[in-house]
């Protein structure tokens, strides 16, 4: 093995022996991937769907088929936005999105008929801190939303009582207040893509 | 001998040679993934899961590498498998993908995953070297599990996300703050080594 240093063996053979490793991986990686793409992407949807649904303030059972029949016999598809049937009118379901502590806050925003009032609320995605910002997925911080109207008013953890006032997540003031000026923000946003603009 | 040999690489990074506490070698996963006893779990079997197998994977190799390209090659290696940890996890276990987020990716980074190859994977034959991955991987893991204990129940009066601790506790939320990781894994190791490691040197 001790052979003197040859141009093959400086030069070529270290550059095959990478192109065949990577080659192997990326072959390996790659159909891992294509083998586990429809389940992933059928996960994505499925969360997707469920966030549509608590915003709505639809019931529905929490599996992959629950979601996809509450999805298609109460929601209504429509151009950006989504509608459901509340008891008391028409609810309007907006995306909406903005920037967090680490990353893109992303959620659903469910409007009674009015378009001001809180159906409901879901996180879609978020990547704030694990334990602390990530505390956002909670249901006792999405449900307080429910039936209250903006501008919102954060106060400290496990305090608020006022009609406008929603609990901020203690160790997360920053997440707290990006998020504060998302649902701030959900009634003209509503306004501007129910009409297209 | 070879039996010998076995037990010891397997029982080395048990103890007296932790990766966590003798070596202080993946501090920073340590620190970011523990307020969590669920995360902490997940994150550490992926761990163990991309040391056994990108040390056995290297040692396999360990013949075959131009030493001059080796460290190209063992990330490659490494991020092959903690890929493919990450895919699993997105296709099979979603809530938890979308909780541990980018931690998974950041494996790649684990200093005790290249320190095994480098270390050892490169010097010794695939079987041994697997073991000794998944015993490094394992003696993080213990570690990890215990400084998540602490974290978790104090910081959220709670463990594996139940509350176990009545409405009297108050939360330490500079527990799942990462403070909360530096004070917990400091106060371990200064415990282990005063206690358990003196007397075994003495």
């Amino acid at each position: 093995m001790n052979a003197q240093p040859t141009f093959y063996r400086e030069r070529i053979y270290p550059l095959l022996f990478m192109f065949i490793v990577t080659f192997l991986c990326i072959l390996l990686t790659a159909g891992i991937y294509l083998l586990t793409q429809d389940r992933a992407s059928a996960n994505e949807l499925s969360f997707t769907r469920r966030a549509i649904l608590q915003a709505g303030g639809v019931s529905f059972e929490n599996t992959t088929a629950g979601i996809e029949l509450a999805f298609n016999e109460k929601i209504v598809v429509e151009d950006g936005y989504y509608t459901t049937q509340g008891p008391e009118g028409t609810r309007y379901i907006i995306p909406l999105q903005g920037p967090g502590l680490w990353g893109t806050i992303a959620i659903m925003v469910g409007l009674g008929e009015d378009m001001k009032t809180f159906s409901g609320l879901a996180i879609v995605s978020q990547n704030e801190t694990p334990g602390l910002g990530a505390r956002i997925e909670e249901s006792w911080f999405t449900g307080q939303f429910q039936g209250k109207t903006a501008p919102f008013v954060m106060v400290e953890e496990g305090t608020a009582s006022a009609q406008n006032e929603v609990d901020a997540i203690t160790g997360a003031t920053r997440t707290s207040e990006y998020f504060l000026n998302l649902t701030n923000r959900a009634a003209d946003d509503a306004q501007s893509i129910i009409r297209g603009e | 001998m070879a039996k010998n040999t076995l037990r010891k690489t397997f029982i080395e990074p048990l103890g007296k040679n932790n990766p966590v506490f003798v070596q202080i070698l993946g501090i920073c996963s340590t620190l970011a993934v523990t307020n969590k006893l669920q995360n902490t779990l997940v994150m550490t079997l992926g761990v163990m899961f991309t040391t056994a197998l990108s040390s056995f994977t290297l040692s396999l190799l360990r013949n075959h590498i131009p030493s001059r390209i080796r460290m190209m090659v063992e990330t490659m290696i490494i991020a092959t498998f903690v890929i493919i940890v990450d895919i699993v996890l997105k296709a099979f276990y979603p809530e938890m993908w979308k909780q541990l987020g980018p931690y998974v990716g950041l494996i790649i980074t684990n200093c005790i995953i290249m320190g095994r190859v480098e270390a050892f994977a490169l010097q010794n034959k695939p079987m041994l070297s697997l073991v000794d991955g998944l015993a490094s991987g394992l003696g993080y893991t213990y570690v990890l599990l215990a400084i998540a204990f602490v974290r978790e129940l104090l910081g959220t009066g709670s463990l594996w996300g139940f509350r176990i601790l009545g409405s009297w506790w108050t939360n330490w939320s500079i527990m799942i703050m990462p403070p909360g990781g530096f004070f917990v894994l400091a106060i371990l190791i200064w415990v282990i080594r005063e206690t358990i490691m003196k007397e075994a040197k003495a």
